[in-house]
């Protein structure tokens, strides 16, 4: 289980998050909608350690991360696929992946190899292109490498920041299905932040709104969907 | 003929040694995000360890190996000690503009040239002394003509390709090469794969200490050892690495050949005193038509 207890971000004076708690059960998808600048991204990047809490606790599994280092936190089990299609565009497909799971090569030689192969198989077309340089891919198909580049490294939390954004229709229910395939079948916790709240409801347990650095709802995402007056106040639709 | 004979074999093995020195200016410019001006310091003071060396009778190799080690340890030590506080956003919060905070590291670069160069004064004098050549600097003689080739320039050559050769490998086919090429690209999506980047980041370090100290060793016997002899090749290098592309470890290389080529001729057919101004033009002419360099990435993304 994911807990976050009065979380503070701020930024110089700008308080990103302003006293953020809620749960976020395991093998389930939680889903954190909210408006542009409702603290979403830095809700992810304090979790995963790219930025530092000011107060509060985060912790996973009864372990405390607050402190730890980004990269030591996905050592931990924990992998964040960042906003905008993070991968690294002057590397190849293969190298962007194996990236993922340098730090397991030693240890784990067989599972990396085993964990490659999975995410070809979810994202054939990344299989495909596997030798070109990840900038030239599509948009759809970046969001699947920085997935699998998460992926590879055998997170047993996966944070997932709007990773519709800018993707047509199609690719978007593509890449929220394989998601929802492996989160069913493998048992893996997903916190997924989307703008696109109808979307992320559709697919998820349980539903965290956030406005303004703070919660305003939290509860099944079936009944958060079904809220119109929610939706009317914070989502504008 | 003799004379473009003799400028082009010198041009390569003076090119070769200005490759060096570019690479090892690209690798740090890449990987931590810092023009390091002491870089040549750092390969005066580790060749004036192995001149003292040889002085005391230890054989050529080992002062050879020895201060390579020392340029890479050096490397580290800067990276540890002064780049890596520097360059901590919270200690630098208080300067509000990101090219102020950009430029702490090279200025502080610039006062450890200082430092060393005083330092060497110091320990070793200022006068310039002979660096020993592990072969002859005599041209080979081939039907009883001398040619402008010597088998110093044999080995210069050879160990420069090699250790092109050997990073090159090491950058494309291991992981820690991969670490640090994607640390160099994107140290936030780095991290975020499990990265150290600290880790990776002074490898850099070492790496671009040991080739620059190489660099010192190749040059010193015909251009001799003082406090202040390097200060010209790293003018030099960093020419090389700007008309490669600053951001391009392939484009350095060639950087460093052309340029070595260019010097070569002009000191062979003009005099020796447009040598300086030769490279200032090769700079401008680059930067004007040019900016990016051959190689180098079209958006400059750390400017
Ligand atoms: N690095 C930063 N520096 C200063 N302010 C920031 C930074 N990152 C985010 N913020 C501010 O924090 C608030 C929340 O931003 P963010 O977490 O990106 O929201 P969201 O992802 O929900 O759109 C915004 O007001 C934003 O301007
Ligand atoms: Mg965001």
């Amino acid at each position: 289980m994911l807990e976050v207890k009065n979380l503070v971000t701020s930024f110089g004076s700008v308080v990103a998050l302003d006293g953020v708690s809620f749960t976020a059960q395991e093998s389930k998808i939680t889903t954190v909608i909210g408006a542009n600048g409702a603290g979403k991204s830095t809700l992810l990047r304090t979790i995963s350690g790219l930025e530092h809490a000011t107060s509060g606790s985060i912790t996973w599994s009864g372990k405390s991360v607050i402190g730890m280092r980004a990269e030591d936190i996905v050592r931990g089990g924990i992998a964040h696929v960042p906003e905008g299609h993070a991968v690294i565009s002057e590397l190849s497909v293969e190298e962007n992946i194996s990236m993922g799971s340098l730090f397991r090569r030693r240890k784990f030689k067989a599972d990396v190899t085993a964990a490659q192969d999975e995410v070809f198989e979810l994202f054939p077309r990344l299989k495909e292109r596997r030798k070109q340089l990840a900038g030239t891919l599509s948009g759809g198909e970046r969001q699947m490498l920085a997935i699998s580049r998460a992926l590879v490294s055998r997170p047993k939390l996966l944070l997932l920041d709007e990773p519709s954004l800018g993707l047509a229709p199609l690719v978007v229910e593509q890449i929220i299905d394989s998601i929802n395939i492996l989160c069913r079948t493998t048992g893996l916790t997903v916190l997924l932040v989307e703008q696109n709240a109808n979307t992320a409801l559709g697919v998820a347990d349980h539903g965290v709104l956030l406005s303004l650095g703070k919660v305003v709802a939290d509860r099944p995402a079936a009944e958060l969907r079904a809220d119109a007056n929610l939706r009317a106040a914070y989502l504008g639709y | 003929m003799d004379t473009f004979l003799a400028a082009l074999f010198s041009g390569t093995s003076r090119g070769a040694i200005y490759a060096l020195v570019a690479l090892g200016l690209v690798i740090v410019w890449r990987g931590a995000g810092i023009l390091n001006y002491a870089q040549m310091g750092q390969a005066m003071f580790s060749t004036y360890i192995a001149s003292t060396m040889i002085t005391n009778g230890n054989s050529y190799w080992l002062a050879f190996v020895v201060a390579i080690v020392v340029g890479a340890v050096m490397g580290v030590l800067l990276d540890i000690l002064v780049m890596r506080p520097l360059s901590n956003k919270k200690k630098t919060e208080l300067l509000s503009s990101e090219s102020m905070r950009a430029a702490i590291p090279v200025i502080a670069s610039l006062g450890i040239l200082g430092v060393l160069q005083a330092l060497a004064g110091i320990i070793w004098a200022a006068e310039e002394r002979g660096f020993p050549a592990p072969y002859a600097q005599e041209g080979f003689t081939v039907a009883g003509n001398v040619m402008p080739f010597t088998s110093f320039d044999v080995f210069v050559i050879t160990v420069v390709l090699t250790t092109l050769a050997l990073t090159t490998l090491f950058f494309k086919k291991t992981g820690v090469g991969l670490a640090m090429r994607a640390t160099a690209l994107n140290s936030e999506v780095a991290r975020l794969s499990g990265i150290r980047t600290n880790f990776t980041r002074s490898l850099s370090w070492a790496f671009s200490g040991a080739a620059s100290s190489l660099a010192g060793l190749l040059i010193t016997p015909t251009s001799n050892l003082s406090p202040n002899t390097l200060d010209l090749v790293l003018i030099i290098g960093f020419t090389a690495a700007v008309v490669g592309g600053l951001d391009s470890p392939a484009g350095a290389v060639i950087g460093g050949f052309l340029v070595g080529m260019v010097i070569s001729f002009v000191s062979f057919y003009g005099s020796p005193e447009d040598v300086f101004l030769a490279i200032l033009a090769v700079l401008l002419l680059v930067l004007i038509i040019r900016p990016r360099g051959i190689l180098g990435a079209k958006d400059a993304r750390r400017v």
